[in-house]
């Protein structure tokens, strides 16, 4: 049985979907793609079984076949090839597999795609659409945030929280919490769910960065997001996750306003001379100014600066971990962010001055305690 | 360039501070260390060495070998007191100094020979010593910290010795291998079992044979045995980790007594982390079975000070490692992983009332002592805790059954 594609072509479906082959998995058939041609529509397939992904593509074939193909030799082989029809040769008794171009043949063993596990089924108790480029957004301005502790899995994933009228993503590992609301993404229902961080990854390099709308269909046990012609599906982390509202304070009374630039860079600076384990720096706000300084005790390293800045409220000393904030500050757009402290043991706020259109960006800070009583 | 090292050592120190306390002590055998059949010898006079008692035997069998001794127990704190007071005299008098445990020093002299000689130096020093402490004391001198240590070791008890330089050698070659620091019990046998008992024969060993057969060690017992140490005197020393732990006088099963031991342990350390504004990533549990088994067990955490979390690592990790159903001998806490900063708060775990009360329960403990205020689970456990700041730069405290 044969079919023929377009080399660049079949290239970038498989490479969309490459991200969710392990290097070296427990059954070994997870090394390879199923390739599954019924008409003359190709549908790939790769999985870990914890996350799956499926793309397809229109090929000139004569008969239905599924058959696995090592995924590295495939790629490889394409990748080293200029833009030609390929024709793939699929031997039905040994599911030997010949690619043959202008130049010659090669050849590789594959398996029965019989063999292959099933992927779950597209079962959804509720679904909704949402932008790519939204998605994208919501997954890069919070993915940073989530924890790698395996003892608190639950941290581990990205918590997505329908409302009625808002979706909130919400990312934490307990020092810090980022929660990235969009107003314009109404499901209808109240629900959520926790995605594990790898699908997420590769999730933000296969989607098209505008507004190809994508489906968020779910049920208790996965998460299916289908857009163009591919679709990734991932298991939920099957964990509770923490009532994050219960710790983002409402009341901060004390408002620092300043350059996001200046802070940030202050910040990369500073931290080049704070601890290299703990990255402690400390900030004393006196009046209108802003002082940041480090300092590693064991190496004899200190760093001092003074910024301005417009603050409301009583003077105060307050630790952060410089990594953390520098983070959030890369993260969040705009020239102004505004600091919400209340006092040196409770949690900070950092927010964009001015929100873009629908979106509501919240991110919190644990301080650390100095010891200076 | 030629150095000026000088070792010098306190004589039999805790008895020598218990018989400026009561001169009833003077020229009887003493033996300090615990006093119930458990005990281990801490030090004894040299009366009672005469018997054949030495450091770190059984107070038992040191009750057989020397009937006549009196046997006291040691006050640590009393202890320490007069070490500091010999450490304040030597950092009055010499430029670079290195406490090396409670009763030991290394005093780098190099260049103070265009004054007096180091050898008067040293000599008035170990009068100035002697008459401002009461307290006898030994010293030797030489090019280096190892064979100056070997000839305090020969000039005992309240004698001096130089070895000049270029004599090492054969000053060491007539000694036993075992005086060679680092050559315990273990080793002098393997040596012994090659035919080696004095420093001589390891100077005229190959250093090759000697790194084939001991290993890494045997390269320095080797250059040790030639009278080469290159080794500085270090002035401050870095505390890599924060410890303590209990031997029982009768060996128990009474879990929930553990616990409460284990629990005033990693109270009373985690105060120590944050006197000393230290933070540690590694806990790690230490068990000895009646059997001498000893198990110890360790997991890595996010940098902490905090009580709650280090309490709750420690109990987790004592039910994981205590599963042998046998009498437990010995538990003991370790902090490792050390630096300085601050506890990072957690949004779920740490509360502002928490961190509150510990401020609270820390200035407390600054004031009136460190067993002032205490988790009531730890009540029971009166004797743990320590008066110094083990951040100070000097060596660790020697526990009263571990001197070596």
């Amino acid at each position: 049985m044969k079919f023929i594609a377009p080399s660049n072509e079949l290239l970038q479906h498989l490479l969309t979907v490459n991200g969710a082959i392990m290097s070296k998995p427990l059954i070994p058939i997870l090394e390879n793609f199923l390739f599954d041609i019924k008409g003359n529509k190709l549908t790939i397939f790769s999985t870990d079984l914890e996350t799956s992904m499926t793309t397809e593509m229109p090929v000139e074939a004569k008969d239905d076949v599924k058959v696995a193909v090592p995924s590295k030799m495939v790629i490889d082989i394409l990748r080293s090839l200029p833009d030609q029809p390929v024709t793939f040769n699929v031997d039905e008794n040994n599911y030997g597999i010949e690619v043959i171009n202008n130049n010659g043949r090669y050849k590789m063993a594959g398996q029965d795609g019989v063999d292959f596990p099933n992927l779950p089924e597209k079962s959804g108790d509720g679904s909704f659409v949402v932008p790519s480029n939204v998605l994208l957004r919501a997954i890069s301005k919070t993915l940073f945030a989530t924890g790698n502790d395996e003892l608190r899995m639950n941290l581990t994933g990205l918590y997505l929280e329908m409302k009625n009228d808002q979706v909130n993503f919400v990312a934490t590992d307990a020092n810090k919490l980022v929660r990235f609301t969009r107003k314009d993404l109404k499901p209808g229902v109240e629900d959520s769910f926790i995605i594990p961080k790898k699908p997420l990854n590769l999730l933000k390099t296969a989607l098209p960065n505008d507004d190809t709308p994508v489906t968020v269909d779910y049920n208790k046990t996965n998460v299916f997001f289908s857009f163009g012609g591919t679709q990734l599906i991932c298991r939920l982390l099957d964990e509770k996750y923490p009532d994050y509202n219960a710790v983002i304070p409402s009341e901060n009374p004390n408002t620092l306003n300043i350059s996001r630039g200046d802070f940030l860079s202050s910040i990369n600076r500073i931290s080049i001379f704070a601890s290299r384990t703990t990255h402690q720096i400390r900030l004393k706000i006196t009046g209108n100014e802003l002082q940041i300084s480090a300092e590693d005790i064991e190496m004899a390293n200190e760093a001092q600066e003074k910024l301005a800045c417009e603050y409301e409220g009583e003077d105060m000393e307050i630790g952060f971990n410089a990594r953390f904030l520098k983070d959030m500050l890369a993260t969040l757009d705009g020239d102004q962010v505004q600091m919400r402290l209340s006092q040196p043991n409770r949690a900070g706020l950092l927010v964009p001055v001015e929100n873009e259109k629908d979106e509501d960006v919240t991110m919190l800070i644990m301080p650390m305690m100095l010891n200076n009583y | 360039m030629e150095k000026n090292i000088a070792h010098m050592d306190l004589d039999s120190f805790f008895v020598s501070v218990e018989r400026l306390r009561n001169s009833s002590f003077e020229g009887i055998p003493l033996i300090i260390g615990g006093t119930g059949d458990r005990g281990v010898v801490a030090s004894c006079s040299y009366e009672a060495r005469a018997f054949g008692v030495r450091s770190a035997m059984p107070v038992k069998m040191a009750r057989q070998l020397c009937p006549g001794a009196v046997i006291i127990r040691g006050d640590s704190q009393l202890y320490s007191h007069y070490s500091h007071v010999v450490t304040d005299i030597i950092a009055d008098s010499v430029p670079l100094y290195e406490k090396s445990s409670i009763d030991e020093f290394y005093l780098d002299l190099t260049g103070m020979d265009r004054f007096f000689g180091c050898w008067q130096i040293a000599l008035n020093l170990k009068d100035r010593i002697q008459k401002e402490s009461g307290l006898p004391i030994s010293f030797g001198l030489s090019a280096n910290k190892t064979v100056s240590k070997i000839a305090t070791d020969e000039a005992k008890p309240a004698g001096q010795k130089h070895v000049l330089y270029g004599t090492e050698k054969p000053f060491l070659a007539p000694l036993s291998v075992q005086k060679i620091p680092g050559v315990g019990n273990e080793t002098y046998k393997t040596l012994r079992g090659l035919g080696i008992k004095l420093i001589h024969t390891v100077q005229q060993m190959p250093l090759e044979l000697m790194e084939k057969t001991l290993g890494k060690p045997g390269k320095d017992i080797w250059k040790k045995g030639n009278g080469i140490d290159n080794s500085p005197v270090v002035p401050y020393q870095e505390r890599k980790s924060l410890s303590t732990e209990r031997t029982f006088e009768k060996d128990t099963i009474d879990v929930p007594r553990l616990e409460s031991i284990l629990v005033a342990m990693a109270e009373n350390l985690a105060y120590q982390l944050r006197k000393g504004n230290k933070v540690c990533a590694c806990v790690a549990v230490k068990i000895r079975y009646s059997d001498f088994n000893t198990h110890t067990q360790q997991i890595r955490i996010p940098y902490t000070s905090a009580d709650h979390v280090l309490i709750r690592h420690v109990k987790e990790l004592f039910r994981k490692l205590y599963n042998r159903r046998l009498l437990v001998r010995l538990v003991g806490v370790r902090y490792s992983e050390l630096v300085t900063g601050s506890l990072q708060m957690n949004m779920f775990e740490d509360s502002e009332e928490m961190v509150n009360l510990y401020q609270a329960m820390d200035r407390i403990r600054n004031r009136y002592g460190d067993s002032a205020v205490k988790r009531a689970i730890g009540m029971g456990a009166k004797t743990i805790g320590r008066s110094d700041n083990p951040f100070d730069g000097g060596p660790p405290p020697l526990l009263a059954n571990r001197r070596s």
